[in-house]
Parts: structure tokens; C-alpha cells; sequence
């Protein structure tokens, strides 16, 4: 029994209590990274805008892409972990908290990147002062921050019986873990009180999190411009969100896998199950993305006509077909087939070009609809500037960083929750599925 | 409960955290202090001046508004006849001229080798002014007063040029050059036409029907804002009556964009078409026949003076201009021709205008003296909406030009043998440039440029630049150093027109005599320049008493005074005015009363100045001897000439140079002020480069993409420039923009776009001796970028 | 209360643009160098676009026309109803109006105008030694940053106004004219209120040449073109 209780914690714990060369590797790199746009930013800070490629009528870029590219990520954890959760999939226990951290450090990033954009950051705070609730960009403010809210809790809770664990087992970070254990014991009182925050928590985040990328379709979708001004635009975001989230967990999940040996926790099950998420969710998004070309096709409008045809064959097909290719053809290519989906690798490669497929899509959304205005200009094409490029390494450095940072503070695999698995689950599970067959009842 | 220890470390904590923000937040606060400019505003009393534009020909009258020391706005000055209150582009950015950055400082004299700013060193102007005219003088001791050249350009019509003009006359050189100007054409064609030596002023706002023949009526017109403002009245001023024009060239101009109709020609068949249409009109006996009777000379088969007869040029138009032979050359399907020429003859009042395309660009005679037919036929001459003659105000004449050394000077040959070699030109800068090289007839010791940037602005830049180093002492008067000054041994600053009083006479094209008046809008110039005018004055008073006899004012205001003076003695005309002065003036006048509202000329002096001038607006129409002084008296049809069609060229390939000059940099400056070459050409956001407009079949064959960069190349030379596919142009030629591609110029000109004047074929115009702007044959192909561009 | 608009009469403009560059000189707008331009931050708030006329070729109309284009003064701006800060907003006499110190350049205003009119500052705007003695006192140069753009040249509403108030009379038509249209040398363009009938643009607005640009998007443009031809006012 007791070896049945420890079991999970020695691999789960060990990368808490020792840190390789590789992590400090890791951490030294990414800090460069960040450093290289800190500089970046401070250059833009002192120079304005015109460090970036933006130029008139571009008025956004990548900035605007990554906040939209970013966003979307953040709904890999927490609506994807709250989806599970309440739908009792037993397979989501080792997964979960991997991806809810990914969403509350990627919010950061998002709204980092509007701060990035800003020609007057210094004037940030004027949106709460002088705020005009007309404004989606309003709308943004007020969603993303719920949702950061919302999600910090939603990782925090669960997260208390495993720092109550660290907190006993590792005394010299008791300043840490005792304030954040909030006088964890595990009593059955306190056990049923968290798994009821938990429910409360993961029903109310998932309305959340479809409002917050709905919200940011909209700071598009509420303009008269061609290609924006659609009414599919929420739900397009939001699926095409949530697919990019699922490959972020992916991604996330076999990076951890292979650093900290968790093949045992993290087995070709769970790939297998969340590619067949992403395949769902890449047929989901190529059914807007059709839905959205042709009816912009069949209405023909000149101004809609003159974005379409500049993603469709013009300026910018390249990457308009590499996106369909990468977010629809590979990953069905690969996760259709049960040979390469209940392989590791099959799924990651699917996550890979989906991340990328989806990088593009964010991109062809904002950029072409601004490059061909209605009223003809001769305008100098946007090409992003080494400023915005670093910039978007440096976050992506960063994030990284914190994301192992943080699997050095805390077990990035609950183990209270795959322990409860273990102890309990199994058992439920056979009921359930005894349930559901014919037959009578066996009362215990 | 909260221990001491934790509450202090809380306290620490707090007040770090604070301080870390507070450094932070000054941090961004420094950072965006630096997002605004630092500005002083203007500081002192606020007035409004009166002055007279100089940036092209026009002569607009503008009202300054000053505060303190600064000239802070300019606007038309609504009384003065020309500008009306408007301005153009050039115009409003006349700011940008007086506070350029890289005006000179003040007088500058060259220690290194030519054509680098870096080499010239500052001098005061009593340096200058004693080492130029003892060199001056010293020529002058020597008996050789011919051996210094002026050379004057385009630029405004106000007193540096005239006594700059004057002063070497009595000095005693008979080298008196200007630069061609874009009315030369029009003005020999007005010359062999009329017997008149003036450039043609058009009656556009009475005209119904104008038949533009590649005219740059509505761009870089001799007087711009004066053929605006027509225009916008011809086109909408009149209740029920809109005025149609219609564009004849084979590119699509700006003119061609706002006319009815553009009808594309081949390269240089404007004239051809008109002679077609010519030919439609005599042929169907549609011309206004009681006209052409009374007053014009040479339809038919007649004897001149030494009795040998002279073909008509009815003939010439049956036997050479023939539709399907006009249909051929031109291009332009038959009936189109016809129906011009239907149009043009039953439209009420009809003018043609020929090919003038802006102030270095004078087109071809032989189209002129076509555009010059079709106004004799339907009588379109003196006659409202047709071509006027303006009368020269009645300025007092100046002092007698001295004997001497400077009368044998005079009467020595002109170096560009103008006059007796060219009987139409009055001069001849590219032979003289010629004449310069080679020393002969005699050597060129000194040459003063007067507005003048012959090494960029001229039919041959190179030869220019070759010849000014021959020159042991060039001078050059000009603001912002140009190319030719870069070349020379001084520069000499001149000031900027809102810093100098002034006198304009009337600019060319408009029909009616004035004198515009200017008072320095700021009181010391914003660099160590002067007025040219005056630094001539200081000359003559330096170099000799003779000389300064002839020029016998202390300053430019005791020389307008005897202008005013001289003016206020012709007893005729009056101070300028509102729309209502003008209508009584012109009534008085037109009933044989003189209505001055001035008395004395102390009044004349303040009135002008307080209103921008003094002119006469009575057109006395059909005023036939001023207005026909041939021998005939009447109107020269030029049937001899105009047999002479240019011929086509060969089909070897290339293609025709078509040039043309954009309003904002027309007469070769302008590019030195940002905001005018941000608008080179209307409709495009990229500029700052020379581009060439090239049909995209043409570009086809040739391998060439849109925003390609391409090779331009003439026999004489080659340019780079970017490929812009256009069906703008018709196919089998090229149209390269004019203006760009200086070495001098300031920070905003020098190095951008290429000059493509320096691809010209040394061709002349047959008829008269102009060079030939429209004579050039290129070849075209893909080039690598230019130097400095992406 | 007026309802200000401007009236620009195709058949009139020849494209000389003087309008443009009045606008800048007016309206302090920095010089752009050749960088700037290439990279399409020259600022200009006005601008002349050229709009298809269609095909060319013998007796038919040029394919080239110019449209002079400032800020619509939308009644209806799409641009005002995004900007999350109230640092665009259209005032009781209908003009659309910037508020420099207020905008947080996240320029959502510019990508929401249809029009394409608004205009970033991407650096701070730079006049080179002596330029900046040319500036006009009426007019706040703008700092790095912000999103500026046509403003009807308001501020020669309220030097008209004052000095209306001085002379102790009521605001005549002629009173207010912005710079561009005072300067357009071919009386294209008419400023005035266009709910006052007596007025030049409420006459000419009512000609059966008028249009107004992109009419179907419902922005009730307060800027009508007279288009060209023979027919008509
Ligand atoms: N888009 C459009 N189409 C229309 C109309 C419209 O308003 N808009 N209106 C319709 C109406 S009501 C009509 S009546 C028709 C008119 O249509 P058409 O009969 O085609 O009339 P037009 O174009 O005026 O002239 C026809 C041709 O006759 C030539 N012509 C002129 N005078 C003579 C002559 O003396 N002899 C000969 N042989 N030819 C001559 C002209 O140069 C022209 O080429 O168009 C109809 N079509
Ligand atoms: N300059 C010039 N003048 C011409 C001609 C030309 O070619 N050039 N052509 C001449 C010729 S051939 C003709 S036929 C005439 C045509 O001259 P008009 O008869 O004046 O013809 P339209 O200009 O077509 O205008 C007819 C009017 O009827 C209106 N209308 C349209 N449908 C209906 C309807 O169902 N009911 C009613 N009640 N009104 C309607 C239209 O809106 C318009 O106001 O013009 C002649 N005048
Ligand atoms: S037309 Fe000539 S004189 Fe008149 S404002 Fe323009 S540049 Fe000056
Ligand atoms: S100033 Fe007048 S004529 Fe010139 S472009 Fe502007 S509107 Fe047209
Ligand atoms: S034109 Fe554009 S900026 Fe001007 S009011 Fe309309 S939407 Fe706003
Ligand atoms: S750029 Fe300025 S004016 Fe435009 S929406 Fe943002 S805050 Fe408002
Ligand atoms: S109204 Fe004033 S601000 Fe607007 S375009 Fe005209 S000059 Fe510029």
C-alpha cells in the first residue's frame, strides 16, 4: 500500500529535486533570447514604430498576429482540461496540468504583444481610465483578463495537494510551498471541498475561454473590412483556438516526456487520444475556413474579391496554400490513420504543422485584408523588421523558460490526481461501464 | 498577528517595490519625453506681407503672414490678378525653400576640386564682391568686356535676372544667354504666325472647345495657377456653358486625365493630327470663312513681296494631310479626325494649343505652327477664347548703355551665334557651351549664371558641365548649391523671395500687362544672402563709373521707385483690385476714361503695395496692328514650313523618348523640398525615384515587370530608372519625368532618380534651331538597382 | 448647429495637388524623406487617388482620374466607434476629431476607417534646423506615436469664431475656409454647412453630379464629389 502511494512520486518529484545541465543549458539560451528582445523593445521604445516593417495602410502586423496566435494557444490548457474534466475522461489525468500551464503563461505573452504594438504604451492604462465599452479592443481587455483570472485559479487549485506534498517533502523550500499549500492535509472535508472548486471552476472557464478568442475575432469582425466584417468570425477563432491549443499540449507534452523520461505517464495513449482531438478540430477548421472562402467567392464583392484573390493567388498564396497544407492535409494525412497517430511522433509532427499551419492563418488574417485597401494606394508591402522578429523569439524563449521554470517549482504531471486514478478510478470506471451494460445492478 | 520583524520586512519590501516602479516609470517617462519635438513657438507681432512667388514663371502674387522674425504661412493674395488668391504645390511649399537646411551659409569660394560642396570655403560678401569685380574689371581694362558670358535660366520674372541682363550689356558683352524656356516654341510659331515676338496668352475661361495638341495646359504651365483658375472657370464657371477639351498625345498626361477626351497619337504626330484635322475643316469649307478672308494670309496660292507665288496651304493640306495618309501617321482612326474637326469648327469659340510641355520641354515648331492653323480657321485669334497678346507694361526705359570699351564689346559676335546663324533664336546655350569648349570664335574668361543650372537644366548638361571648367571664373548666383554651382569658383547666395524687395513683370500667357509688386517679408534673410539685383548694382559700382552710370541705384527700392515713378507717368492701368474694381476699370477704360484711383506717384507707391501691384485689365480685342505685325498684316499661314511633316522615324526597335515634366519639380527645381517630391505624380505613393512608363505589350517583348529597374539608353547616354507598365503610354515608347537626378540640390535632391535629359540626341529642331526634345530614340533593358536603392 | 462638409468638383480639379501640400504646410505635417517614403510613412492627409475610368482607347474617356481624398467626416464614422480610449470622436458639428494626448496608438481606428485616411506617427516627427521656424503657431505638432489625420482644419473655425466674436458679428460662410480649399487654384473644392441651404456646398451637394465614396458601407460621408460630365448644376 504504501509503496502503491510512493510509487508516483519518485519520477514525478525528481525533476524538482535535481536540475541537469540540460535545463540550465535551456535557461541560459532562452535568457539570451530574452535578452535580444528586451534590447529590441527598447530600441522600439526609443525609436517608436518605425523600428517596425508596419507602414500605411499595414497598420498591423505581427504583433497583432502573435497577440491573435497567442490567445489561441491559451486555450489549450484550461478549456481543453476543463472539457475533460467534466466529461470524466480518465486518460486526461496526467495531461491536465501541462496544459493549463501553458494557458496561464501564454495570456501573459498575448496581452504582452498589444502592449508591444501600442505607439504610446505609456498610455496603457489609459483603457481602464478612459475606457470606451464600445470598443472590442475594450471587450479584449476585459475578457482576457477574467480569463487570466479565471485560469490562474483553475491551475492553482488542483495544483494544492501537490505543493502540500512538496512542502513536507522538501523543507528548505517551505517558504514557497506553506503559503501556497494553504494548510493542506488532505482531510476528507478539505478533499471534497476541492474537488467541488474544481467542478465550479472548470464550468465556469469554459464560457470564458469561448468568450475571450470570440472577443478577439471581433475586434476584426465588428470593422467594415473585407474579410474581417464576418459573422462565422467567433466560432472560427475559437475552433481554429483550440486546435492550435490542442497541438500546443502536444508539443508541450512530448517535450516533457523526453526531458524528464515520463514515458510511463505520458504514453502513446494520450497522444493517440489528443490526435484525435486535433483531427476533429482540423476538420472543424477547414470546414469554416471552406465556409468563409466561398461565400466571400460567391458574393464577389470587389473589395472582398481583391483579399481573396491576393490569399488565393496573389501576393500572398504562399503562404495562404502552405497554411492549408499545413493545417489540414498533414495533420488528416497523419492522425486519420491509427498507424501514425498512436505513434508519439506521428502526433507530434501533426502539432508541429499545425502550429505552423495556424502561425499562418493568424498572419493571412491580418495582414491581406490591410494590404489591399478599398480605395486604390501604392503601398510598400509589410515586411517585419528584425525588431518584431525578435521580439516573437524572445517571447517564445521566455515562455519556454518559465514553462521549465515552473516544472522545477512544481510536478508537471498532478501526481495526487493520477494517484487518485489509480486508487479510485479504476474501480469507478468498471461500475460505470457495468452501468451502461444490460443487465442488472450487482449491489456491492 | 502580524510580527514586528515581518511587518518592517513588508514595510522593505513595499518601499523597494516602490522605488523600483518609480524608476521604471521615470525610465518610460524619459523615454517618451523624447516622442514629442521640442518646438519654440513664434514669438513677437503678427503681420501680413505682400510678395510675389519666384518658384517658376508665374509671378503669383502671395500674402505672407509673419510673426516675429518668422514667416510662418504663405497664401495667394486674393487682389492679385494672377494667382487670384490660390496657390500651386510650389507655392505652398515656398517655406520649405527659405528654411532649407542646405541653403549656403553666404558666400562660398571653391579651394578644391569642382563639383564637391566640401571643396568651397565661406567668404564674406566683401571678399567676393572685391575679388569677382576686380576680375571683372580687370577683363574690362583689357578690352575684352565680350569674354564674359551670362547665362540666365527659367526661373521668376523679377529684377535679378533683368539687371543682371542690363549689367552686361554695359559692361560691354554682347553674350547674353538664356536658357531655353518652354514658350520659345509658341512664341516663333506666334513670331513667323503674327509678326509678334511674345509668348501666347490663351483666352481659356471664354473658350468652348480646346483642342490641347500634347499640351501641358493643366501642369506645368508658363504661368500655373493663372491656367488653373481658367480652367476650372472654362470648365464650370459659366452658367449652361461647360467647356470640352480634348487631349491629343501619346501619353496620358495629367492634362489628358482631366480632359473629355484623350486621343493617343504615335510619338510626335501632334501635329500631323492637327493638319488632319486642318485638312477636314478647309475640305468640308467648314472654317469661319469671313475671317479667313479678312485677316489671314497663305490659304491660298498667292505672290509675296518679290513676286514669286507661293503655294496655298490648302494645297499642302489636300496633297499631304489626307485622312487615310493622317489616319496612317497618326494612328487615330479616321473618323475620329473628322469628328474633331466637326467639333472643333461648330463648337462657339475653339482654340488649339500646342505642344508646350512645361518650362524646359518647348515642343516642335512645325506642331506650333499647326496648332497655329487651326486657330486661324475658325478665327480663334485676338478674339475671346482665343490666343491674345499681352501689351508690355509702360515701364520707363533705363539710363543709356555706355560707349566706349563697352559699345565695341556689344557689338563683337555672340559666342552662340544667335541672331545671324539662328535668325529665330535669341540664344543658343548648347552652342554656346559648344563655343565654350572649343574657345572660339574667342575664349569665355568669366561666366555668371544667373538662375541658371545649365550642367543639370539644358538640352546638353554634359557639355555644360565640360564647358563651365573651362571657365577661369564662374559664378553662380543660386540658393541651394546646384549642380552647375557646384562646378564653379564662387556661390553666391541669393536670397529667397520673402527676403528681398521685388518688381515682376507679367509672366508669359497671361494677356494682360502688370506689375507685381514685393516687400521683404522678413527683415534679415534667413542665410547671408542678397538679392541678385543688388549684387549686380555693387558690381557696376565697384567696377567701373560708366558701369554704374548705367545702373545708377543704391538699392532694389530706389530702382522701384523709378519703376513706380516711370509707371505712374504712363497714365494708363490701375492698382490691382477686387473682381468689382476690375469690372470698373475695364469699363471705364473700355468707354476711353482712365480710372487710376491714384493721384500722385507717392499714392501709386502705397496703393500698389498694399493691394500686390498695378495692371491694365482692358483687352482691347481686334486691336489688329499691335496684334498682326507681318507684312501682309494679316495672319501667315506657313504652308512652306508646313509641308515639311517630321518624318517618321525608322522602325529600328527602339523607342521613342517621350519627356515630360511634372508640376512639382518642372523647370528642373523643385526637388530640393520634400513635400514636392512626395507628389511627383499624382495617384502613386512611391516617389523619390525616376520612373518610365513603359505600354505593357511593349514591356512584354522586352522581358520587363512592373517596379523592374531598367536601363534607358540613348546613343549619347544611359540612365537608370524603374519600370512602371502603364497603358498610359502607347506602345514603342518610353516617358521618362524630368527634374530628378541632381548631384547639388540639399539633402532631398542630390542623388535621387536620374536625369534624363542627358539621354537628349544633339537633333534640332528643323525649322527653327531648338534643340529637339521629342527627337530621341532609346533602348531599353533590365538593369541591376542604382546605387543607394532597394 | 452646422453641419460642416465639403464639396470637390472632379470636372474642375486638374490633380495639381496644391490642396495636398497646402494641407501639410497648414497642418505642420513633418517632411518625409525618401526612406520614409519607400517604406509608406510619408504622412499626407490628403492624398489624391486614382480611381479606374475605365477602358481607353479612341473617343473615349481618359482611364485615369484623380480623386482628391481627406477624411470624410463621416456622420456615421466606423473609425470613432472602436477607438478604446475616446481619443477619436465625432463632435455636436459633425467633424471626426483627434485628441493627440489621449490616442494610445494602437491605430484600430486606422484599420477600422475604410477610407485608408488616418496616419501613424512612426517616429517622431522631424524638422532639420532652421525648418522648424516655418511652423505654424496654430497647430500642435503631434508626438511620436499617436494616429493623426484631416481635422476639416478646425482650428480655423476657432480663429473665425474669435475673431467674429471680437467684431462683435455673426460667422459668415466665407469666414471659414479650410486650406485646402483656399488654396485649389481650379475652385474645385467648396466648404461650408451643409444643412444651410443657402450655402455653395448645400446647392452643389444637391447637383445631380453628386456622389459620395464607398456610399454602400452607410458612413454618410460629409464629403460629396461632383463627378465630371456635360448635365447638371
Ligand atoms: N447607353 C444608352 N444607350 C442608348 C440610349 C441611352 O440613353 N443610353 N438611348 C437610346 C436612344 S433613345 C436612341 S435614339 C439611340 C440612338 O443611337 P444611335 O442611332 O446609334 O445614335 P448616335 O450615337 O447619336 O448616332 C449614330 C451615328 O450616326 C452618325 N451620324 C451623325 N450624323 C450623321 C449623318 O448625317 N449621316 C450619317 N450617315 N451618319 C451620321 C454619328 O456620328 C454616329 O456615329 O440610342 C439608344 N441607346
Ligand atoms: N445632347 C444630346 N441630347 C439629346 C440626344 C443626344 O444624343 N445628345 N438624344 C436625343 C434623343 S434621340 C432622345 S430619345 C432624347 C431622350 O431624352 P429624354 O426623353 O429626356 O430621355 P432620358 O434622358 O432617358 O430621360 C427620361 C426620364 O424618364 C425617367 N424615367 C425612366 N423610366 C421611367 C418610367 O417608367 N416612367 C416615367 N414617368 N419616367 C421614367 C428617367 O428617370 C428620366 O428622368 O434626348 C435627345 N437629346
Ligand atoms: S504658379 Fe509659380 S509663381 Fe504661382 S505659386 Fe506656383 S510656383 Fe509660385
Ligand atoms: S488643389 Fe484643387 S485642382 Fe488641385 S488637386 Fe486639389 S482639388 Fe484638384
Ligand atoms: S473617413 Fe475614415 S477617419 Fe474619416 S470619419 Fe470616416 S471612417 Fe473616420
Ligand atoms: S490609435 Fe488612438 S485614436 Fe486610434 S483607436 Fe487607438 S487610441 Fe483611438
Ligand atoms: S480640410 Fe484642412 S486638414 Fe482637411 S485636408 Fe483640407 S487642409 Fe487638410
Amino acid at each position: 500500500m504504501l509503496d502503491l502511494e510512493r510509487q508516483d512520486e519518485e519520477p514525478l518529484l525528481a525533476p524538482i529535486m535535481h536540475s541537469g545541465r540540460g535545463f540550465w543549458l535551456l535557461a541560459a539560451c532562452a535568457g539570451l533570447l530574452g535578452f535580444a528582445g528586451l534590447a529590441a523593445w527598447l530600441v522600439q521604445l526609443r525609436r517608436g514604430l518605425s523600428v517596425t516593417g508596419l507602414n500605411v495602410p499595414v497598420y498591423w502586423g505581427l504583433y497583432i498576429t502573435h497577440f491573435v496566435f497567442f490567445i489561441g494557444i491559451s486555450h489549450a490548457g484550461t478549456l481543453v482540461s476543463a472539457i475533460l474534466r467534466l466529461s470524466n475522461a480518465e486518460w486526461r489525468r496526467p495531461i491536465t496540468r501541462a496544459a493549463e500551464v501553458i494557458t496561464v503563461l501564454v495570456l501573459f505573452f498575448g496581452m504582452g504583444c498589444i502592449l508591444l504594438d501600442l505607439g504610446r504604451p505609456d498610455r496603457a492604462l489609459f483603457v481602464l481610465r478612459h475606457a470606451n465599452l464600445r470598443s472590442p479592443l475594450l471587450w479584449d481587455v476585459i475578457s482576457v483578463t477574467t480569463y487570466l483570472a479565471a485560469s490562474t485559479i483553475y491551475l492553482y487549485l488542483p495544483l494544492i495537494p501537490d505543493v502540500a506534498l512538496l512542502r513536507d517533502r522538501l523543507p528548505r523550500r517551505r517558504w514557497l510551498y506553506r503559503p501556497l499549500a494553504v494548510g493542506w492535509t488532505g482531510t476528507p472535508r478539505q478533499r471534497r471541498i476541492l474537488h467541488r472548486a474544481i467542478s465550479v471552476m472548470a464550468v465556469l472557464v469554459i464560457p470564458i475561454a469561448v468568450s475571450v478568442h470570440t472577443v478577439v475575432s471581433w475586434v476584426f469582425a465588428m470593422t467594415v473590412q473585407p474579410m474581417w466584417h464576418s459573422t462565422i468570425f467567433g466560432p472560427y477563432f475559437v475552433v481554429g483556438a483550440i486546435f492550435s491549443g490542442i497541438a500546443a499540449i502536444i508539443l508541450a507534452m512530448a517535450i516533457v516526456r523526453r526531458a524528464y523520461r515520463l514515458e510511463e505517464y505520458l504514453k502513446p495513449i494520450h497522444f493517440n487520444n489528443l490526435g484525435l482531438l486535433l483531427l476533429v478540430m482540423a476538420l472543424l477548421w477547414f470546414y469554416f475556413t471552406f465556409a468563409e472562402f466561398l461565400t466571400t467567392y460567391y458574393g464577389a464583392e470587389p473589395s472582398h474579391m481583391a483579399v481573396f484573390l491576393s490569399k488565393t493567388e496573389g501576393r500572398f498564396a504562399g503562404e495562404f496554400w502552405t497554411m492549408i497544407v499545413a493545417c489540414f492535409v498533414v495533420p488528416v494525412a497523419l492522425l486519420a490513420r491509427r498507424r501514425t497517430r498512436s505513434t508519439v511522433w506521428g502526433t507530434v509532427v501533426a502539432a508541429l504543422s499545425v502550429e505552423i499551419g495556424m502561425w499562418l492563418e493568424r498572419f493571412l488574417i491580418v495582414v491581406p485584408s490591410l494590404s489591399v485597401p478599398r480605395l486604390p494606394m501604392e503601398a510598400a508591402p509589410y515586411a517585419p523588421s528584425w525588431v518584431e522578429w525578435s521580439l516573437f523569439t524572445a517571447f517564445l524563449a521566455v515562455f519556454i523558460l518559465l514553462y521549465a521554470v515552473f516544472t522545477k517549482l512544481f510536478p508537471i504531471v498532478s501526481i495526487w490526481e493520477v494517484r487518485e486514478g489509480r486508487e479510485r478510478s479504476v474501480a469507478d470506471v468498471a461500475r460505470r461501464v457495468k452501468s451502461y451494460l444490460p443487465g442488472r445492478e450487482t449491489v456491492p | 498577528m502580524l510580527s514586528r520583524r515581518r511587518f518592517l520586512g513588508f514595510t522593505a519590501g513595499a518601499a523597494a517595490g516602490a522605488a523600483l516602479g518609480g524608476v521604471a516609470g521615470a525610465g518610460l517617462r524619459t523615454l517618451f519625453a523624447s516622442a514629442e519635438s521640442p518646438i519654440v513657438p513664434p514669438r513677437g507681432p503678427e503681420r501680413v506681407v505682400l510678395s510675389v512667388c519666384d518658384l517658376c514663371p508665374g509671378g503669383c502674387g502671395v500674402r505672407v503672414r509673419v510673426i516675429g522674425d518668422r514667416a510662418v504661412r504663405l497664401e495667394g493674395n486674393p487682389l492679385h490678378p494672377v494667382s487670384g488668391g490660390r496657390l500651386c504645390p510650389r507655392g505652398q511649399a515656398a517655406l520649405q525653400a527659405l528654411y532649407h537646411p542646405d541653403r549656403a551659409e553666404g558666400p562660398l569660394r571653391r579651394r578644391g576640386p569642382r563639383g564637391d560642396l566640401s571643396s568651397f570655403e565661406r567668404a564674406t560678401w566683401d571678399e567676393a564682391l572685391g575679388e569677382i569685380g576686380a576680375r571683372l574689371a580687370e577683363i574690362r581694362a583689357g578690352g575684352r568686356p565680350e569674354a564674359v558670358v551670362l547665362v540666365t535660366g527659367g526661373g521668376g520674372a523679377g529684377l535679378g535676372p533683368r539687371v543682371a541682363r542690363r549689367f552686361l550689356s554695359a559692361y560691354g558683352s554682347p553674350n547674353d544667354v538664356a536658357l531655353h524656356r518652354g514658350d520659345d516654341a509658341a512664341a516663333i510659331a506666334l513670331l513667323l504666325a503674327q509678326g509678334v515676338r511674345a509668348a501666347p496668352a490663351l483666352d481659356l475661361q471664354s473658350a468652348d472647345y480646346v483642342l490641347s495638341l500634347g499640351s501641358a495646359l493643366l501642369e506645368a504651365w508658363s504661368a500655373p495657377v493663372h491656367a488653373t483658375r481658367a480652367y476650372g472657370e472654362f470648365r464650370r464657371g459659366r452658367t449652361g456653358r461647360r467647356g470640352k477639351l480634348v487631349h491629343v498625345e501619346p501619353r496620358l498626361s495629367i492634362t489628358a486625365a482631366s480632359a473629355d477626351e484623350w486621343i493617343a497619337v504615335r510619338p510626335g504626330t501632334e501635329g500631323v493630327f492637327a493638319l488632319g484635322v486642318a485638312a477636314a475643316i478647309v475640305g468640308e469649307g467648314l472654317h469661319a470663312k469671313p475671317f479667313v478672308a479678312e485677316r489671314v494670309a497663305g490659304l491660298e496660292e498667292d505672290r509675296d513681296a518679290a513676286g514669286r507665288t507661293r503655294p496655298g496651304l490648302r494645297s499642302v493640306l489636300a496633297r499631304r494631310y489626307r485622312l487615310e495618309q493622317v489616319e496612317a501617321e497618326t494612328g487615330v482612326p479616321g473618323d475620329v479626325i473628322l469628328r474633331v474637326a466637326r467639333e472643333f469648327a461648330s463648337a462657339g469659340a475653339s482654340l488649339a494649343i500646342g505642344p508646350r510641355k512645361g518650362p524646359l520641354l518647348p515642343g516642335r515648331l512645325f506642331d506650333h505652327l499647326a496648332a497655329g492653323v487651326l486657330n486661324a480657321l475658325v478665327g480663334a485669334v485676338d478674339a475671346p477664347g482665343g490666343v491674345l497678346v499681352a501689351d508690355d507694361p509702360p515701364l520707363p526705359p533705363w539710363p543709356a548703355l555706355p560707349g566706349g570699351v563697352s559699345a565695341a564689346g556689344r557689338a563683337r559676335p555672340k559666342l552662340d551665334g544667335a541672331g545671324p546663324d539662328q535668325p529665330l533664336l535669341a540664344s543658343d546655350p548648347e552652342r554656346l557651351a559648344e563655343a565654350i569648349r572649343a574657345g572660339t570664335p574667342y575664349r569665355a574668361e568669366a561666366l555668371l549664371l544667373v538662375d541658371a543650372d545649365p550642367a543639370f537644366a539644358s538640352a546638353a548638361p554634359e557639355t555644360f558641365a565640360a564647358a563651365v571648367q573651362k571657365v577661369p571664373l564662374v559664378v553662380s548666383f543660386t540658393a541651394i548649391p546646384d549642380d552647375t554651382a557646384l562646378l564653379a569658383d564662387w556661390i553666391l547666395p541669393a536670397s529667397h523671395f520673402l527676403e528681398r524687395a521685388d518688381l515682376h513683370t507679367t509672366p508669359a500667357g497671361v494677356p494682360y500687362p502688370l506689375v507685381s509688386l514685393a516687400r521683404p517679408a522678413l527683415l534679415r534673410p534667413v542665410r547671408d544672402a542678397r538679392p541678385t539685383a543688388e549684387v549686380f548694382l555693387e558690381l557696376a559700382r565697384r567696377i567701373a563709373p560708366d558701369l554704374a552710370a548705367a545702373l545708377p541705384w543704391k538699392d532694389l527700392d530706389a530702382l522701384l521707385r523709378w519703376e513706380m515713378e516711370g509707371l505712374h507717368a504712363a497714365r494708363r492701368g490701375a492698382v490691382m483690385g477686387t473682381a468689382f474694381d476690375e469690372a470698373f476699370v475695364r469699363m471705364m477704360e473700355g468707354a476711353g476714361w482712365w480710372a487710376p484711383g491714384y493721384r500722385t506717384p507717392a499714392e501709386l507707391w502705397t496703393r500698389a503695395h498694399e493691394s500686390g501691384g498695378w495692371w491694365d485689365p482692358f483687352y482691347d480685342h481686334g486691336d489688329w496692328r499691335r496684334v498682326l505685325r507681318t507684312a501682309s498684316g494679316k495672319v501667315e499661314l506657313r504652308g512652306d514650313l508646313l509641308d515639311l511633316a517630321p518624318a517618321a522615324p525608322e522602325r529600328d526597335g527602339a523607342l521613342a523618348l517621350l519627356l515630360f515634366e511634372p508640376l512639382p519639380i518642372a523647370g528642373g527645381t523643385g526637388a530640393e523640398l520634400p513635400f514636392l517630391q512626395a507628389i511627383l505624380d499624382p495617384g502613386h505613393e512611391a516617389h523619390w525615384e525616376t520612373w518610365a512608363e513603359i505600354h505593357p505589350e511593349t514591356a512584354a517583348r522586352l522581358g520587363v515587370s512592373d517596379r523592374d529597374w531598367i536601363r534607358v539608353e540613348s546613343p549619347r547616354s544611359s540612365i537608370v530608372a524603374r519600370a512602371r507598365l502603364t497603358a498610359r503610354v502607347v506602345p514603342d515608347a518610353v516617358a521618362v519625368p524630368v527634374g530628378l537626378g541632381k548631384r547639388g540640390g540639399g539633402r532631398w535632391a542630390s542623388g535621387i532618380g536620374a536625369n534624363p535629359l542627358r539621354l537628349l540626341a544633339p537633333a534640332r529642331d528643323p525649322l527653327c534651331g531648338l534643340p529637339d526634345f521629342g527627337a530621341t530614340r532609346v533602348r531599353v533593358a533590365r538593369a541591376r538597382p542604382p546605387d543607394g536603392s532597394a | 448647429m452646422a453641419r460642416w462638409g465639403m464639396v470637390i468638383d472632379l470636372d474642375r480639379c486638374t490633380g495639381c495637388q496644391a490642396c495636398v501640400v497646402a494641407c501639410q504646410v497648414e497642418n505642420n505635417v513633418p517632411p518625409a524623406g525618401s526612406r520614409d517614403a519607400a517604406r509608406g510613412r510619408a504622412i499626407s492627409w490628403l492624398r489624391l487617388v486614382p480611381l479606374d475610368g475605365g477602358r481607353e482607347g479612341h473617343g473615349t474617356r481618359p482611364a485615369l482620374r484623380l480623386v482628391p481624398l481627406p477624411c470624410q467626416h463621416c456622420d456615421l464614422p466606423p473609425c470613432t466607434r472602436v477607438c478604446p480610449v475616446f481619443a477619436t470622436q465625432k463632435d455636436e458639428e459633425g467633424f471626426v476629431a483627434q485628441v493627440y494626448p489621449r490616442c494610445i496608438g494602437c491605430r484600430y481606428c486606422t484599420t477600422a476607417c475604410p477610407y485608408t485616411v488616418r496616419e501613424f506617427n512612426w517616429r517622431r516627427p522631424e524638422w532639420p534646423a532652421p525648418m522648424e521656424r516655418s511652423l505654424s503657431p496654430d497647430v500642435s505638432v503631434r508626438p511620436r506615436g499617436v494616429v493623426e489625420k484631416c481635422t476639416f482644419c478646425h482650428h480655423r473655425l476657432q480663429l473665425a469664431r474669435d475673431q467674429a466674436r471680437v467684431e462683435g458679428r455673426q460667422l459668415r460662410e466665407q469666414d471659414y475656409v479650410p486650406a485646402c480649399v483656399q488654396t485649389c487654384p481650379a475652385d474645385a473644392m467648396a466648404f461650408g454647412d451643409l444643412d444651410d441651404p443657402r450655402t455653395t456646398v448645400a446647392r452643389l451637394a444637391r447637383s445631380p453630379r453628386a456622389f459620395r465614396l464607398l456610399e454602400d458601407l452607410g458612413t454618410e460621408p460629409k464629403v460629396i464629389y461632383l463627378s465630371k460630365g456635360e448635365w447638371g448644376a
